[in-house]
């Protein structure tokens, strides 16, 4: 079995999940009801669709993400399914990669699925297609996939609750790192100072792909903003895969 | 414990429900002013606390807002008004809306219009290129202050800015001809019209300038008038007999080209239009 099976066998898994038809369905229905909630505003209305609509989308696409991530590893390891894989001819890293695409690819159909929904309903209320759009849901999968990459982590040598706790927290302190910077200036302790700005660029600075405000608002992009955004998402992954494939490795399955 | 005994029990307890909920009520006097506010962060607070959700904090918040300020039997309900439209304005300042709506509460339900032009120039600050949030403000001042001066200074921001419309200018002219300069809106006038872009533009011009004109000739010809008067102990005829006799070096005419309208029994001259727009 090579990564290419692993990773259709592990999309198949997802997709048998309930949980995962489950947040689908309530990510569309949220998306859905943004036209109820811009009903509510004055002026552009459609601004306030457009941003609750993606914001449903942001937000249960990362539930997907971290619920399908974090029980990933972990199950085959308590259903003992490891080893009648791991006994053909797979190895542990190729596991890993395999698992990470599959759930890159399970990501990819429920970001297309709500997206499309996404258009329509936009089209439908006179918005207009909007290729900037595009590239936020672009960015999105970049961040989900970043995400992806911290639950396979996490749920290599953890359970899935302390996962699950730890990759929401990763995912928080992701978009408010733009506060360590201030933060920074506040400490006394050039110590201390240095420590924070050492977590500044090790944990994963996720608001670099947040980029609705530019999107909604029609606020000009850099190109060179954008793809550093798109190669620090890139390293990353591959560094968090790299770590997950080191601890997998030294993993004792009895 | 059979069915029946359940169900009665259950109506029972609802019963008993909806009397505590009916003491509860008795309590609480539900129209009444309160305490409008336990908490709002700062917006950058919210900023942080939203996780990457900011502008849907911020929609949340404005929609929030939209609802509570007309809440009508909330007398106290503008309190914290300012507050709360820079907490949004600050989560998103790029997010008009907010502006716009906040300002005209400020001004139609809180009658506060320094609080309004105040988040107006945040706007301005924060959306360098928008042109509609010196224009309210110009408005605000214009109507509500009588401040034409400041007014003018908004105009002339407003007009500047791209994709201004080009009735800014008129209104920047106006807002001269308003503070009684009438030489100097007459020149700002005299551009708008010889720059016109379309008829609508022209016509309005036109008719500034046929006003203006008007009120700068006007009492210069009646004094010239009572000049007359106090020479000859009469009316002159006609206006040319003021150039006749040496007391006026020319008759002007109205913006149109034609003569003002004279009374030589009444002395009195007057434009065949004339129009209201110095009501202030």
């Amino acid at each position: 079995m090579n990564i290419k099976g692993l990773a259709f066998n592990t999309f198949k898994e997802s997709a048998r999940n309930k949980m995962f038809y489950l947040l689908v369905f309530f990510g569309i229905i949220f998306a859905l009801s943004s036209k109820l909630i811009s009903f509510l505003t004055l002026g552009d209305t459609i601004k306030v669709l457009k941003d609750t609509g993606l914001a449903a989308i942001n937000f249960f696409c990362v539930l997907i993400a971290i619920f399908t991530g974090i029980n990933l590893v972990y199950k085959e390891i308590e259903k003992k399914t490891i080893f009648n894989i791991l006994s053909k001819p797979v190895t542990r890293d190729h596991f890993i990669i395999g698992k990470f695409f599959g759930l890159a690819l399970t990501m990819l159909v429920a970001l297309i699925a709500m997206a499309g929904i996404f258009f329509i309903l936009v089209l439908l209320v006179g918005g207009g297609f909007d290729f900037k759009i595009l590239l936020y849901f672009f960015m999105l999968y970049l961040e989900l996939l970043i995400i992806v990459a911290i639950s396979l982590l996490f749920s290599s040598f953890s359970t899935p609750i302390l996962s699950f706790i730890f990759t929401v927290s990763l995912y928080l302190i992701g978009h408010i790192m733009w506060t360590f910077n201030e933060f920074k200036s506040l400490l006394r302790s050039p110590l201390l100072e240095k420590f924070t700005h050492m977590l500044y660029y090790i944990l994963p600075n996720l608001d670099k792909f947040n980029i609705k405000n530019e999107v909604v608002l029609d606020l000009p992009m850099r190109t060179g903003t954008i793809l550093f955004s798109i190669l620090y998402a890139l390293v990353y992954i591959m560094a968090l895969l790299t770590v997950t494939i080191m601890i997998f490795r030294k993993r004792e399955f009895l | 414990m059979n069915g029946k005994l359940l169900a009665v029990i259950f109506l029972s307890l609802l019963l008993l429900a909806a009397v505590f909920q009916n003491r509860y009520d008795s309590t609480i006097s539900y129209f009444s002013d309160r305490s409008t506010f336990v908490s709002l962060p700062s917006g950058k607070a919210l900023k942080i606390l939203s996780f990457g959700y900011q502008n849907l904090t911020a929609d949340l918040l404005f929609i929030w807002s939209i609802q509570f300020y007309s809440t009508y039997y909330l007398t106290n309900r503008f309190d914290y008004l300012e507050r709360v439209y820079n907490t949004i304005t600050d989560i998103t300042p790029q997010y008009k809306e907010p502006y716009i709506i906040g300002a005209l509460i400020m001004v139609f339900e809180a009658k506060d219009i320094p609080m309004a032009i105040r988040l107006l120039d945040k706007g301005s600050r924060n959306i360098e290129k928008e042109w509609f949030f010196d224009h309210e403000a110009g408005y605000y001042c214009y109507k509500y202050l009588k401040d034409y001066s400041r007014a003018e200074a908004y105009y002339a921001r407003a007009a500047s800015k791209p994709n201004a419309p080009s009735f800014l200018k008129r209104m920047k002219a106006h807002m001269v001809y308003l503070q009684d300069d009438p030489k100097v809106a007459y020149q700002m006038w005299l551009d708008i019209y010889n720059n016109a872009r379309d008829r609508l533009e022209k016509d309005s011009a036109f008719n500034h300038l046929y006003q203006i004109k008007a009120e700068i000739d006007l009492p210069v010809l009646q004094q010239e008038i009572a000049g007359f008067k106090e020479n000859f102990r009469r009316f002159p005829a006609t206006l040319a007999e003021l150039v006749r006799t040496g007391i006026a070096k020319a008759i002007p005419r109205d913006f149109s080209g034609n003569d003002y309208q004279y009374d030589p029994l009444q002395g009195a001259i007057k434009a065949q239009r004339v129009f209201k727009w110095k009501q202030r």
